[in-house]
């Protein structure tokens, strides 16, 4: 499958590629590791006129230690997160999360940024242009029904990215700029929810830099697929617990990926734990409630009751890894 | 010990260090000036008529040299058994499934031909489809090929004893229904082909082909020019496992755009037309009725079986035959019925796949032979050997089983799986299982099965070897080459090789059934051995003894009662010369398999293979009742594969064998959805990556087959058989859950736990 | 639209006119003729395309030619030195780990990157590392023994 014909852009500065994408933000996309991008554009998912490759702008790939935490360059490739001792030693649920994400020459190419933001993905629209053909165009692809809910104008896709969970589950935040210049939000808002628009960026903006602030806590990451490589995650979810001196949780986050149109945090779910002591009963519990926060479509070849049911049993096992430790 | 010089020897492949370093060429690696680009249209639809292909936004797009459809090629249907012929290469009346062939172009560039077809506009009329083939069986269903009013399109009915009256002797009767599902076959190398026409209209084809021979019919007849028109040369070619077998809208297109345009034309696939249009195993409804007597013995058996054949027909009637042939054995079973049906659907089209139909029902049996086993409170084992035929028995379908290692298989398959120390002793969610099964070595008696070869000894005492035979990645070339070395008594690296051109080797039917080792290496032996009485006859009057008195070994033809009364290739060659006997020496060979008991194979009964392989595989399961994902903990492959001329290629064959068929349990299903394949990619189609590999301990039972080169019979295929039976019934042993369907998901194994709670 | 790109490959410089679009595995098969780099799927998925990139392992049919002008790209026909084959060519063609080879040149080159990166991985990194390249011949029981015993004899020397 050939590439679509397109203009290409070396921009030398992240001010000048968020020109770039401002003057035609349409037609134009953003090339980081390519992975995920240069598969819709064989697809014909998308066809942007312009790709605007940041790759060959200096400095954006970096993990430095500074006094909020840790700041990591939007194009640090995950094969570096991995191989990174600071990052194996203060934060190793995102290293666990970096060398689960496709294949070797996947984390060497994926980048932190590209990573997050990915496309939301769907077994209708992920597809070639002669597949996608046998069916009528789905909302995302810019028709008008969506083949997962039969609804006009909602699309179900799902995101499937591997490090929005930890990340999230880290309270990190994430730096974009703009044409206008630079503004700072909670990793959790790049993400709108909305299938056919799934990041909040505005109009010529980019993710320049992921902070994570100083490590406290315990943070796991567990993935479920029926592959021990490739694949997306089927569900995958990171569990981040804060407990008190006296063994009381302070603070709980449960953020799952796999089973939304962004990563999903089982609000309710984490509410409960707070104040509370990490046993069998609170694990029932909260893995009860959890799975109710979740929406699973059927978006994959695996059944959204099947999704569930996964993610139930992986927030379990990851609170009884938690209890133990 | 062997007492063989190249043969049972380790040798790496000869073309290994080719492919390693990235010299091997591959149909897709090979361009030639002036070289345009094919792309095919396919349907989007499962079942309409074409009214109308309007080609003219392609034939006016940049760069596009010519564009056809349907009706632009000759009206000949091809098909790779010739009673079974319901295929044009393009579609001309209607289409069938979604991805059939409808139109095609060529261009100057690939992005051009990509881009023009995407402005073919068809009219179709859209007709009723039917997608399952119990439903496509009954009355009042779509009708797919006007010729087959009630869709089925191949169909056996064999019985052997009497089944009835076995039936009412027996003390136990177990019925069961299975399924199976769509495997494809998932060559790492997409199908592509390269044609060329010379200024007489002679058209030479390079194709991703394992079966040249047959392709140059095919491709003559739909080209609708002489056989001697074209000829086929197989590159490398990467994988096969039978989806390389049948001709391919690309080998057409080539060569009929290369005819039209006096130039180079080639077609590479996408990895999504692998999925949706070349070929898939068939998927299977089995109804299966054992009658057992008290002791254990099988009594009768009787199988009702459905395949799923998509669209054509490909190898339908030899695929059905062959499932029923090969329920037959590696058990005794003296009453026996079997019908089987192929039914055609508007779905992707079933072909030959490693085991070639016998899997699906192979995995019907060996699975309900554990849960007969468990209600009859015998070992699973020993149900297995108690009823494992013998070497020399007599067949109730006159098979000729000359070598029969069966029971060694299951037994050393036990030994090195645990047996005693594991089956139904090993805490829950453990377990082990085993499942056996047997294959032929080729088919015999049909003279279009004869392989050719010729053995020449050069000046320098090189030999040159010309084979038909088709090396898809297995290695014959390598094996057919060790056994013209050890017969001439020279080392691998004086066999020069040339293989698989229609026009320079003998003919050869390919690679397929299994026959390839013993067939093509039966007539190079012969061929080498016709070549070195030539040269014995010379030394022979030189010596003043009798050429039967000589014997060729260790670069040397020599007095075997007095090996010191010798000398060297090069001299006897040069006493050959002197002679003045006509050079070169040259010795030709043609075998084909001999049939003691005449079988056309479809028609009549009787011994249809000359030799037949038998195997045992044994798997130990780890079933993670959370998650219900099924984790192999080690496969055993005890393969009586006769003598084994390369046993590290022997080995390859089985491990790789082992591991598709552990894909076949646990993980890949083409899905579809109304005809339509939902997952056409390695990303969600899953074929096991390294990380699902267990180890694997290969145990080879060697016997000495009379009929087979050095003794050398099938390996690797019937490997495929038992793999998915026996992980399957590790499972049982496991969880105390059968499961009658593949592949066993993690999601099924969860629901068939939760059902086991509730009762 | 085309443009000149300069490109180094396997210890040699390229400057060749080609269209923008095409990516790494295009332009190495059709203008370089460097055809060892296989297409299995085209979509980053199967791992024959691999090729090292400074010396680690991209998929090439997921690579922008334009993007590695510059970077040190090499192929499976620049993986012998001086006519001298690496050792994991050897060790793939000895330990039968090649059958229809079509998956070979990308593993050959996932696991260097592998063995430069750690000369003595365990079996299961080992397996990890070529999981994105993927075999139908083999099994891999092969392609990991014969990636072990490179590792063996470099801990000999």
């Amino acid at each position: 499958m050939r590439l679509p014909r397109f203009e290409y852009i070396e921009p030398r500065t992240l001010k000048e590629a968020a020109n770039a994408l401002a003057a035609d933000s349409k037609g134009s996309v953003l090339l980081a590791g390519g992975t995920d991008l240069l598969v819709s554009m064989k697809q014909r998912v998308i066809q942007p006129k312009r790709v605007i490759n940041l790759k060959t702008i200096p400095r954006l790939a970096y993990i430095s230690n500074g006094k909020e935490g840790l700041r990591i360059g939007a194009l640090t490739t995950l094969h570096d997160l991995s191989l990174s001792r600071t990052i194996r030693e203060q934060y190793p649920a995102l290293t666990e999360a970096a060398k689960e994400v496709g294949a070797y020459a996947h984390q060497v190419m994926g980048t932190i940024g590209g990573n997050l933001c990915q496309g939301n993905r769907c077994r209708f629209y992920n597809q070639s242009a002669f597949w996608r053909g046998v069916r009528r165009l789905c909302f995302k692809a810019g028709g008008e029904i969506c083949h997962v809910v039969r609804k006009p104008k909602e699309c179900h896709s799902t995101y499937c990215g591997d490090l929005a969970p930890v990340l999230m589950a880290l309270d990190s935040r994430i730096k974009i700029l703009g044409p206008h210049g630079e503004r700072a939000l909670p990793l959790k808002r790049l993400f709108t929810r909305d299938g056919k628009r799934p990041l909040s960026l505005k109009k010529g903006e980019v993710l320049k830099e992921i902070l994570i602030p100083e490590p406290s806590g315990k943070t796991l990451y567990l993935k479920w697929r029926l592959r021990g490589s490739l694949e997306f995650p089927v569900v995958s979810l990171a569990l981040h617990i804060e407990k008190g001196t006296n063994g009381a949780i302070e603070g709980a986050r449960i953020i799952f990926s796999g089973v939304g149109p962004g990563p999903v945090e089982a609000l309710e779910a984490e509410k409960m734990m707070v104040n509370g002591l990490l046993d069998e009963e609170m694990i029932e519990k909260v893995s009860d409630q959890a799975v109710r926060e979740i929406s699973p479509m059927r978006t994959s070849i695996h059944s959204p009751a099947f999704k569930r049911k996964i993610a139930g049993i992986l927030l379990r096992q990851a609170l009884e890894q938690m209890m133990k430790s | 010990m062997n007492k063989f010089n190249v043969v049972g020897k380790r040798e790496p492949m000869l073309d290994a260090l080719d492919k390693a370093t990235g010299r091997a060429r591959f149909t897709d690696d090979l361009s030639l000036p002036g070289m345009l680009y094919g792309k095919i249209l396919r349907s989007p639809l499962p079942h309409a008529k074409i009214l109308y292909v309007d080609l003219s936004g392609a034939e006016k797009a940049t760069g596009v040299k010519a564009a056809i459809s349907g009706k632009d090629i000759p009206k000949k249907k091809y098909g790779i058994v010739p009673m079974a012929k319901d295929e044009y290469a393009l579609a001309i009346d209607k289409v069938r499934y979604i991805g059939d062939e409808v139109a095609a172009v060529v261009a100057t560039s690939l992005d051009a031909a990509e881009e023009a077809i995407s402005k073919i506009h068809v009219d179709y009329e859209e007709l009723p489809a039917v997608f399952d083939p119990l439903e496509a069986m009954k009355p009042g269903a779509p009708i797919i090929h006007d010729e087959v009013p009630n869709n089925v399109s191949a169909t056996i009915r064999k019985e052997f004893g009497d089944v009835e009256k076995a039936f009412a002797q027996s003390d136990f009767i177990f019925e069961d229904t299975f399924e199976t599902q769509a495997v494809n076959h998932c060559p790492l190398e997409p199908q592509a082909a390269l044609a060329m026409v010379d200024h007489s209209g002679k058209v030479t084809l390079w194709s991703s082909t394992q079966i040249p021979f047959f392709l140059r019919r095919n491709l003559a007849t739909t080209l609708d020019i002489p056989e001697s028109m074209v000829r086929i040369i197989k590159p490398k070619v990467g994988g096969g496992f039978g989806q390389k077998i049948d001709l391919y809208a690309k080998d057409f297109c080539a060569a009929f755009f290369a005819m039209k345009t006096k130039r180079p034309v080639k077609f590479v696939y996408e990895r999504e037309e692998v999925f949706t249009s070349t070929r898939q195993r068939h998927p299977m409804h089995i109804q299966l009725k054992t009658g057992m007597k008290k002791d254990g013995t099988i009594l009768a058996q009787q199988f009702k079986v459905v395949a799923d054949g998509g669209a054509y027909n490909s190898t339908a009637p030899l695929m059905i035959t062959l499932a029923c042939f090969f329920i037959m054995l590696p058990y005794r079973i003296e009453n026996l019925l079997f019908e089987g049906f192929h039914v055609y659907t508007n779905k992707p089209v079933g072909g030959a796949m490693r085991g070639h139909g016998i899997p699906q029902v192979r995995f019907a049996v060996e699975a309900q032979l554990d849960t007969i086993a468990e209600k009859m409170g015998i070992d699973p084992l020993d149900l297995r050997l108690k009823n494992a035929f013998q070497a020399g028995e007599p067949h109730p379908a006159k098979l000729l089983v000359q070598s029969c290692g069966f029971s060694d298989t299951l037994i050393k398959a036990a030994e090195e799986i645990g047996w005693k120390e594991k089956r139904g002793k090993l805490p829950f969610g453990r377990g082990v299982g085993l499942a056996g099964a047997s294959f032929p070595s080729g088919v015999s008696n049909m003279s279009h099965i004869s392989s050719g070869a010729v053995v020449k000894i050069e000046r320098d005492g090189a030999i040159t070897l010309l084979t038909g035979a088709a090396d898809i990645g297995q290695g014959a070339e390598t094996v057919i080459s060790q056994i013209v070395a050890e017969e001439l008594g020279v080392s691998l690296k004086e066999i020069r090789i040339t293989a698989a051109d229609t026009e320079i080797t003998p003919l050869d039917p390919g690679t397929f059934g299994s026959g390839v080792t013993l067939r093509a290496g039966n007539a190079a032996r012969i061929a080498a051995q016709v070549a070195k009485e030539k040269l014995f006859e010379a030394v022979a009057e030189k010596m003043e003894v009798e050429a039967r008195d000589l014997e060729a070994k260790d670069h040397r033809i020599f007095v075997k009662a007095n090996p010191e009364k010798g000398m060297s290739l090069e001299e006897a060659i040069k006493v050959y010369q002197y002679s003045d006997r006509p050079m070169p020496i040259i010795g030709r060979g043609s075998y084909q398999p001999p049939a003691k008991e005449p079988t056309t194979l479809l028609k009549e009964d009787g011994n249809f293979s000359p030799a037949y392989s038998f195997m045992t595989q044994a798997a130990e399961v780890e079933v993670d009742t959370r998650t219900g994902k099924v984790k192999v903990l080690k496969m055993v492959t005890a393969h009586d594969c006769g003598r084994a001329i390369n046993p590290m290629l022997v080995e390859g064959q089985l491990e790789g064998s082992v591991v598709g068929g552990m894909g076949q349990a646990l993980y890949e299903e083409v899905i579809t959805e109304k005809g339509q394949v939902l997952n056409p990619s390695f990303l969600d189609y899953g074929i096991p990556t390294a990380m699902e590999v267990p180890p694997i301990t290969s145990v080879e039972v060697e016997t000495n087959d009379p009929e087979g080169p050095f003794g050398a019979k099938e390996s690797g295929e019937g490997t495929q058989l038992s793999p998915a039976p026996a992980i399957i019934n590790a499972i049982y042993d496991a969880i105390g859950v059968s499961f009658n369907s593949l592949p066993v998901t993690p999601e099924r194994v969860l629901e068939a736990l939760q059902k086991k709670d509730k009762r | 639209m085309k443009r000149i790109l300069k490109l180094h490959v396997n210890g040699e410089d390229f400057e060749i006119l080609t269209e923008i679009h095409k990516t790494l595995l295009e332009v190495l098969r059709e203008d370089l003729g460097l055809t060892g780099t296989k297409r299995g799927c085209d979509l980053g998925t199967c791992g024959a395309c691999t090729v090292l990139i400074d010396g680690k392992p991209h998929l090439s049919c997921l690579t922008l030619t334009a993007d590695v002008q510059g970077k040190k790209i090499t192929t499976i026909e620049g993986l012998a030195q001086d006519g001298q084959l690496h050792p994991l060519q050897k060790a793939f063609a000895e330990k039968g780990a090649i059958q229809c080879g079509f998956c070979t040149p990308g593993m050959i080159l996932t696991a260097k990157a592998l063995l430069d990166e750690d000369p003595h991985p365990s079996e299961e990194k080992v397996k990890k590392a070529i999981s994105g390249n993927l075999c139908r011949c083999t099994g891999y029981v092969k392609i990991v023994d014969a990636i072990l015993s490179v590792t063996d004899k470099s801990s000999e020397s």
